[in-house]
């Protein structure tokens, strides 16, 4: 029993990491319709950001959460302008070539920049655990959890009550509608695509003093994400949120009572499961909410 | 760039002497060796420090006059991955038509440009990489000096009985051993020759748990052995996944009374500063022999590394470079006693080799079997102390007492 709770906790937290790192992944997929598969890349370049502003600065991650959010809103950004947008008019397949491509190209650059060598930054009070009740939970595991509802609730906010909320909304629901309403959607999808950058950034900010940054640590997240993001429903950040804690649980608990190795073929075989029976995902809008 | 420009200089030279005075460096000759190491991609970091060790004993061995009076040049073959190997394997044989190879640290790599020498009869000298088929697969010209996956999985295994047990002052039955290995071929391999040794033995097994090496969260396999009361831990991994294990098991108060690494992640100094130098106190590692080796085990060890020094400014990064020249001189000597660069002959005079355990620079000796495999490379038991990684097993090898425990108290 004591060993279940502890699975169960360990698997809320492992969510929230997930739940993090995907929400950016879901806004540009909801938004700008792009599959980022570069998203994984954006995380490590984030913890490279945050390894050298520890290294050079000695600045905590958490401190450095600031400068990566608004690096990684730049990179986002430009993407989109520089690399996105000339795609637009193509197909959607060439897009999809364009990010594999940016994601290849960033790994070899860490890889020449960097090396193959894995860097962490000094070991912080983030990497120690508290004790609740006989169970131990990790206290950067923590703040994760609490930033994944703070962004999801500011998100959330941001979108309902801002002008360029809605008018980022408004571009989801239908491009040429929002075009006609005089919403300028190219800026919009500049700015949408930064902002899934930045919540990326924070990620990354949140994850270094858990995990050492190599050039390949993107992929060890990524492939995570996007099962959460389907499972979530593709465009929903709430769903997107709840998926990954679905995936979170799964992980903690098949780990342990099935085998470690055999986690991923568990969650691979409900991703699959809701590809065939429920293609909206658990929390998806349904068909034609385009 | 500087590299490029030492390469660039070479090729010109090499362009030039023909030409210049082609006659008196023929009637003088070189012999030419192939050096097939990946030079770039992932792997090069390794791969570089393994060809330095080649590097510093072709310098000394030409210091010294060479081979039998010819001066030993080498031509480079960058392996990145095993298509890339075959290839250079093939430049260098046909291309260039160099006498030998030799390589390689990857496995895969050695594996792929091994078939290329085979057939075109052309020595290839492995040094450093741990795949037993390299020497499995009946190659009449394929050479290996570096001990194999099933020596590192065996002591592994033999330390328990020989060194923890003991220590311990338990019966080696009476312990529970649990082993967990990254799931792609290398934590496959050593963890199925784990298995078999310990049954072999009489030891109690309680759990086997594979896991992905890009997993994000071990606690699953921390708590399965904590359930099961692993008292011994057997881990093969990479670095990411030695970090992640080490940091769990302290954030879930588990606490073996021994855990032991099959070198890869376990022996960098990189690992040990992600996990801190007081939780890495007392990991156990069984790897290449690395340079707090007591001397006496290993005639020659403290002047490789003033050597190293010397020449590239840094401390070695890994006991990759000390493999390779201890191997490179094992074959050297070989060569210079056939007299000759025919493969016959060079075989002929590799299996002829005896050299006793405790007389090279690793500490291990040299003696071919048919399949060209050295049967007398002993990997020793390592253990970090004070974050620093020193040899505690076999005790003639040792600088310092062996002790239980994992992490500071």
């Amino acid at each position: 029993m004591d060993v279940l709770i502890q699975l169960v906790l360990n698997g809320i937290l492992l969510g929230s990491m997930y739940a993090i790192i995907s929400v950016g992944l879901t806004l540009i997929f909801g938004i700008v319709r792009v599959v980022n598969f570069a998203h994984g890349e954006f995380l490590m370049v984030g913890m490279y950001a945050a390894y050298l502003l520890a290294a050079k600065f000695g600045l905590h991650p958490y401190a450095a959460a600031v400068p990566i959010v608004i690096l990684l809103f730049a990179i986002g950004a430009a993407v989109q302008r520089f690399l996105i947008q000339p795609l637009l008019g193509a197909e959607e397949h060439i897009q999809i070539f364009a990010t594999v491509g940016l994601s290849t190209a960033l790994v070899n650059l860490a890889l020449l920049v960097f090396g193959a060598d894995l860097y962490s930054i000094p070991p912080s009070a983030a990497q120690g655990t508290v004790m609740v009740g006989g169970f131990s939970l990790v206290k950067g595991q923590l703040v994760m959890f609490v930033c994944a509802l703070a962004l999801v609730a500011g998100l959330h906010l941001f979108m309902q009550s801002t002008a360029l909320g809605r008018a980022i909304r408004a571009t989801a629901q239908n491009r040429t509608a929002a075009l006609l309403m005089g919403v300028k959607v190219d800026q919009i999808y500049v700015i949408a695509f930064g902002i899934g950058a930045a919540c990326v950034g924070l990620a990354s900010a949140l994850v270094m003093p858990l995990y050492p940054v190599t050039p390949t640590i993107g992929t060890y997240f990524v492939l995570t994400a996007f099962v959460v993001v389907v499972l979530g429903g593709m465009r929903s950040m709430y769903g997107a949120f709840f998926g990954a804690m679905i995936i979170g649980l799964v992980d903690s608990l098949s780990g342990y009572y099935i085998a470690p190795d055999l986690k991923e073929v568990v969650y691979f075989a409900i991703f699959l499961a809701i590809l065939i029976f429920k293609p909206t995902g658990l929390f998806g809008l349904g068909r034609g909410t385009e | 760039m500087k590299m490029f420009a030492r390469a660039a200089l070479a090729a010109a030279m090499l362009a030039a002497v023909p030409l210049a005075v082609a006659q008196p460096a023929a009637a003088q000759g070189t012999v030419k060796f192939g050096a097939l190491y990946p030079f770039s991609g992932t792997l090069a970091l390794l791969g570089d420090e393994s060809f330095r060790g080649f590097e510093l004993a072709v310098e000394e061995r030409n210091a010294a006059g060479g081979l039998n009076g010819q001066k030993i040049e080498f031509i480079k073959g960058d392996a990145v991955d095993p298509n890339q190997a075959v290839g250079e394997a093939r430049r260098l044989t046909s291309v260039d038509k160099v006498s030998a190879i030799f390589g390689t640290y990857s496995s895969s790599l050695s594996l792929a440009a091994t078939q290329v020498t085979e057939l075109a009869n052309v020595p290839y000298f492995e040094l450093g990489a741990i795949s037993d088929p390299i020497t499995e697969r009946g190659f009449k010209y394929v050479f290996r000096t570096n001990a194999t996956a099933r020596d590192f999985a065996n002591r592994m295994v033999d330390s328990i009985i020989e060194a923890i047990a003991p220590a311990l002052n338990a019966k080696p039955g009476d312990l529970k051993i649990g082993i967990i290995h990254e799931d792609s071929l290398y934590g496959q391999t050593v963890s199925g020759y784990q298995k078999s040794r310990a049954k072999e033995k009489g030891l109690n097994v309680v759990e086997v748990l594979p896991y992905s090496a890009k997993s994000v969260d071990l606690t699953p396999v921390i708590l399965r052995l904590k359930s099961a009361g692993a008292d011994v831990v057997l881990q093969t991994s990479y670095q990411n996944d030695t970090v992640l294990f080490f940091r769990q098991m302290k954030d879930q108060g588990y606490k073996p009374k021994a855990v032991m690494g099959a070198g890869g992640g376990y022996s960098t100094r990189d690992t040990m500063q992600a996990v801190g130098a007081e939780n890495m106190e007392g990991a156990l590692d069984v790897d290449f022999t690395q340079y707090n080796t007591n001397p006496k085990a290993a005639p020659g060890i403290t002047e490789f590394a003033a050597k190293y020094k010397a020449k590239y400014g840094i401390e070695p990064r890994s006991g990759h470079s000390l493999a390779n020249y201890m191997g490179a001189k094992v074959f050297f000597d070989a060569i210079a006693s056939a007299k000759s660069t025919d493969a016959d002959k060079v075989r002929a005079a590799v299996l002829a080799v005896d050299i006793p355990v405790g007389q090279t620079a690793t500490g291990w000796g040299a003696k071919f079997s048919e399949q060209g495999q050295n049967t007398r490379a002993v990997p020793f038991l390592m253990q970090w102390q004070g974050g620093n990684l020193v040899t505690v097993f076999p005790v003639d090898a040792a600088v310092a007492k062996m002790k239980t425990g994992i992490g500071a108290n």
